[in-house]
């Protein structure tokens, strides 16, 4: 009884997960005639951007069978980093650079000290979340970095731009939220990373026997996951002008709820962008959604989480089920 | 790299020695390997069958010995290094991805990739069909997931990667356990065909039968030494379980393969 | 299998609807036919706050216009805001106004705060009352009701002006309580209790730099640091959380058994300072006030396990935000910042509070 796989089976979650987005924002603009405008999308498709940026990072960490716990931190570390450069009179372009290369070495920092040690990733992310959190802190003392307009003019007003400007009828975060989804498909389906990713999630021994150097694709790929959150990190810092210590609380949490909604799984070996891309657009409608309804955020949570928790039993069982069959 | 030594043959091994702590894994091993020749490597669990096919495939490093391999002289190797050198290994069950198709595992370490970085999945797709045709191993789809796949397929999988790796050296550890009468035969049958196609096959296993007829050579191992190189046309049973245990005696060899 | 797909759709699609559904009903009870007039001020002391207040608010709007009002409260886990919410919508069901009260989901969560301004400014509110979380994270929310011409007031925990000036937006009020005030009449009345020998004190901050934290952390600092004998040992931020706070309290009587005060900057955390002490056995000699006079407060200062609080009432204060909504809704003049005035409950006079909001 061994049948060939359709192979779009492979895009369950993602077409289930694409069904209810559907009829999510059918019926919520049935229910309020506020929903589906313009202005409305645009919060949605804002919002949910910067979700999209970590969720992509934080995809290909999960495919590896890792997990990122210091993304919330490094969104605050890579922001306060380019407000104390800003301030000090760095161009804005530069400032950037070292905020995202903040992040970025967070990142490398995590994957490096992962393979080195060969230590769970959830314990030494759970430790650098601590470690970069208290930098934040330490740098601004507690106390939110405001206003990169009033120091240097126009290169100010730029950054600021970068949070809430338009380009035509989108904003700047959108375009980078679509950039990173796209690059992190591209790498994911069609690159030795991301099939090195996938892989590691897998079967890391298999790689190792293979003689590949699986210690270096681990760095890289938690290098990617810090560069993500601190590109998000320059999207919050630019959207409010203000650089917090504590931005960014609990957004480890939400990008790994995204991820595992649009399907991968936190075992490793499955995973994909595109089921993220779509989770991450889920939980911005249905928070937007909600809040339009006027529903208090208690059932606001409740809701999400329910969601989150179907939709992980259903492509548990389904990958399960799909497993078992050839076994028969 | 084909030539092989000068004395004909394509890899030795020189009084490699390995110790865990105080047990002597492996207590100065001498081992030619010839192409063209399936040699079988045999003897009691802890002999240091393992641990000489690991030395082999650079899984663990000797303490102290050499690595011979085309008149170039190694003190340890590593798995990138041994595959590099044209010595692949198919293991029993770590070597798969099970999560992965079977492409992606065939080509798994040595994707195509075009512009330096794109995977040429289509490339991949194609030569994973003509190779596991080549090899007779029935898959329909090389787009399925391993994992969906039949102990004996993924075997033929295993194998066929260990070509494709560029592999002269082919080596499998413990092939036939964990399976069926038909998927034996079907890696038997696989085995014998790389000896004759010019592979150098070494081939760990418990089950005496199937050494006997599969292999040419057959070396007998005993608390870390080699304690038998023997001509598997010029021997038996009797004698084999002889070397391997000490004992002479023994009439129903199937008790030692069990 | 196919049976499973399906199946597991339907789920979450009536998890959908049954949420909506839920919602809807929420949305219902707002409505004022459908439940009596609960805003009705009995209490002598709440009476003297709203002349007060309204006395600040002259000319009064016309009430009873069926405006809608969006209230944007910091979080419904806090009791506080859970007070306040209830005061907002007696108030509306009074003046006849309807008013919808939505929250971030916990008290840190800036972004998710700012995301729920967002879409409540997608529909068709006149005015919306923002209490924010930090003084920046609804400044972009501001401009956007700016530009669809909702007025904004700002209630509590002041919205940074400046910043919302910078990008081109403004706020339309402002009402709040005087923070550094509170802290102010808290400290002063430690110091009077602690008399001539005075001692150590120690204050609990909420999340530094966060309005109400640093201005109540402020007046207290400067009457502590004025008087004489009395000596300000530490500052901890607890970010107003409860088991934080708890480990603080308890760090430090450990580091300084002889401490004779604590002020929280709120009661939460004033509440957990006093179970810490006790629970450590040093609970006797030692003076604790927070902030905001909450149910639990309350009963807590009739027991004896809480010294005092500072009080104002959640009523008034939520019923003046609504006027003064409706007063830049009518196009009135109004002035600069409007200030709840507040109270001092204390063991000695809780009996005058007997059903205070």
């Amino acid at each position: 009884m061994k049948k060939i796989i359709d192979k779009s089976q492979d895009y369950f979650s993602q077409i289930l997960l694409g069904i209810t987005l559907l009829l999510a924002i059918i019926l919520l603009s049935s229910l309020s005639p506020h929903f589906f405008t313009w202005g409305n999308i645009r919060n949605i498709l804002d919002q949910s951007a910067l979700l999209v940026i970590m969720g992509v990072g934080m995809t290909l960490v999960i495919c590896t069978a890792g997990i990122d716990l210091s993304i919330g931190a490094v969104v605050a570390l890579s922001g306060v980093c380019m407000a104390v450069a800003m301030h000090s009179g760095i161009p804005v372009e530069i400032a950037i650079l070292i905020g995202l290369t903040a992040g970025t070495l967070v990142g490398l920092m995590n994957g490096f000290i992962i393979s080195a040690f060969n230590i769970n990733p959830f314990i030494v992310t759970l430790g650098t979340m601590s470690v970069t959190r208290g930098i934040a802190l330490i740098i601004t003392a507690g106390i939110p970095i405001y206003g990169f307009g009033a120091a240097f003019s126009w290169l100010g007003k730029a950054f600021t731009w970068w949070g809430s400007g338009h380009i035509g009828p989108v904003n700047p975060p959108m375009l980078i939220g679509l950039g990173i989804a796209l690059l992190g498909a591209i790498i994911l389906n069609y690159t030795k990373l991301g099939s090195y990713a996938l892989a590691l999630g897998g079967n890391e021994e298999a790689l190792h026997r293979s003689g590949i150097a699986t210690k270096n694709y681990k760095v890289i790929i938690y290098g990617i996951c810090g560069f993500t959150a601190a590109l998000a990190g320059l999207v919050v810092t630019a959207r409010l002008n203000t650089a917090e210590p504590l931005a960014g609380y609990m957004f480890e949490l939400d990008a790994i709820a995204a991820v595992v909604l649009g399907g991968t799984d936190m075992k490793g070996g499955r995973g994909s962008i595109s089921g993220t891309v779509i989770a991450c657009l889920l939980l911005g409608v249905l928070r937007n959604g909600l809040t339009i309804m006027s529903i208090p955020s208690y059932y606001q949570q409740l809701a999400i989480g329910l969601i989150i928790l179907i939709a992980v039993i259903t492509s548990e069982l389904r990958f399960r089920n799909t497993l078992s069959r050839s076994n028969a | 790299m084909s030539k092989g030594l000068s004395n004909g043959y394509i890899i030795s091994l020189k009084n490699i020695t390995k110790n865990y702590g105080n047990i002597r894994a492996l207590q100065g091993v001498n081992l030619d390997i010839r192409l063209g020749e399936v040699l079988a490597l045999v003897g009691d669990n802890g002999a240091g069958k393992s641990t000489l096919i690991k030395v082999l495939s650079g899984a663990i490093n000797p303490d102290h010995g050499e690595i011979i391999v085309d008149n170039n002289v190694y003190g340890k190797l590593n798995p990138a290094l041994a595959i590099k050198l044209g010595i692949s290994t198919v293991y029993q069950d770590l070597g798969l991805v099970d999560t992965r198709n079977v492409a992606a595992n065939l080509f798994l370490g040595r994707e195509p990739v075009k512009f330096g970085f794109w995977l040429d999945k289509k490339l991949m797709a194609k030569k994973s069909g003509q190779l596991l045709k080549s090899l007779n191993v029935n898959i329909l789809d090389p787009n399925r997931m391993v994992g969906q796949l039949s102990g004996g397929q993924r075997q033929g999988i295993a194998v066929a990667r260990a070509i494709n790796q560029g592999g002269q050296v082919i080596i499998f550890d413990e092939p036939t356990a964990a399976m069926g009468v038909n998927e034996s035969r079907q890696i038997l049958d696989l085995i014998k065909d790389l000896g004759q196609q010019g592979y150098a096959v070494i081939v760990v296993s418990h089950n005496l039968n199937h050494v006997l007829e599969i292999s040419e050579r057959i070396c007998v191992m005993k608390q870390g030494n080699l304690v038998a190189d023997l001509v598997t046309a010029e021997t038996n049973p009797s004698e084999i379980a002889h070397y391997i245990t000490g004992v002479q005696g023994f009439k129903n060899l199937q008790e030692i393969s069990s | 299998m196919k049976f499973k797909r399906f199946y597991s759709l339907l789920i979450i699609m009536a998890m959908l609807v049954s949420v909506v559904g839920c919602g809807n009903g929420a949305a219902n009870n707002g409505e004022p036919e459908d439940l009596p007039n609960q805003g009705e001020i009995t209490n002598p002391k709440m009476l003297e706050m709203e002349e007060i207040l309204t006395a600040q608010l002259q000319p009064l709007p016309e009430t009873n216009t069926g405006d809608k009002i969006g209230v944007l409260v910091i979080t419904l886990t806090n009791p506080f805001w859970v007070t306040l919410k209830e005061a907002y919508e007696a108030a509306g069901r009074e003046l006849g106004i309807e008013v919808e009260v939505m929250a971030a989901p916990t008290e840190n969560d800036t972004k998710s705060q700012l995301e729920t301004l967002q879409a409540m400014i997608a529909k068709d509110y006149k005015a919306l009352i923002l209490s924010p979380i930090e003084p920046f994270n609804l400044v972009p929310g501001v401009l956007q009701a700016n530009e669809k011409g909702t007025k904004v007031v700002n209630l509590g925990p002041g919205i940074d002006r400046q910043a919302v000036a910078d990008i081109g937006g403004k706020l339309d009020g402002r009402i709040a309580v005087d923070f550094e005030e509170q802290g102010k009449l808290a400290a002063e009345y430690i110091v009077e209790k602690l008399g001539k020998d005075g001692g150590k004190v120690a204050i609990i901050e909420g999340i530094p730099g966060a309005g109400q934290s640093e201005g109540r952390t402020t007046g207290a600092k400067k009457v502590f640091e004025n008087a004489a004998n009395v000596e300000l040992v530490s500052i901890q931020p607890a970010n107003w959380d409860r088991n934080t706070a708890y480990n603080i309290a308890t760090n430090l009587v450990q580091a300084h058994p002889d401490l004779k005060g604590i002020f929280s900057c709120n009661d939460v955390m004033a509440l957990a300072a006093a179970d810490a002490l006790e629970a450590a056995g040093q609970r006797d000699g030692k003076i604790i006030f927070g902030v905001d006079y909450i149910n639990e407060a309350a009963e807590a200062i009739k027991d004896g396990k809480l010294d005092g609080s500072i009080a104002y009432s959640s009523t008034v204060y939520a019923k003046a935000a609504i006027l003064l909504a409706l007063k830049t809704i009518q196009g009135h003049e109004i002035p600069e910042i409007v200030h709840s005035p507040l109270a001092v409950v204390t063991k000695e006079n809780i009996a005058e509070y007997e059903g205070w909001k």
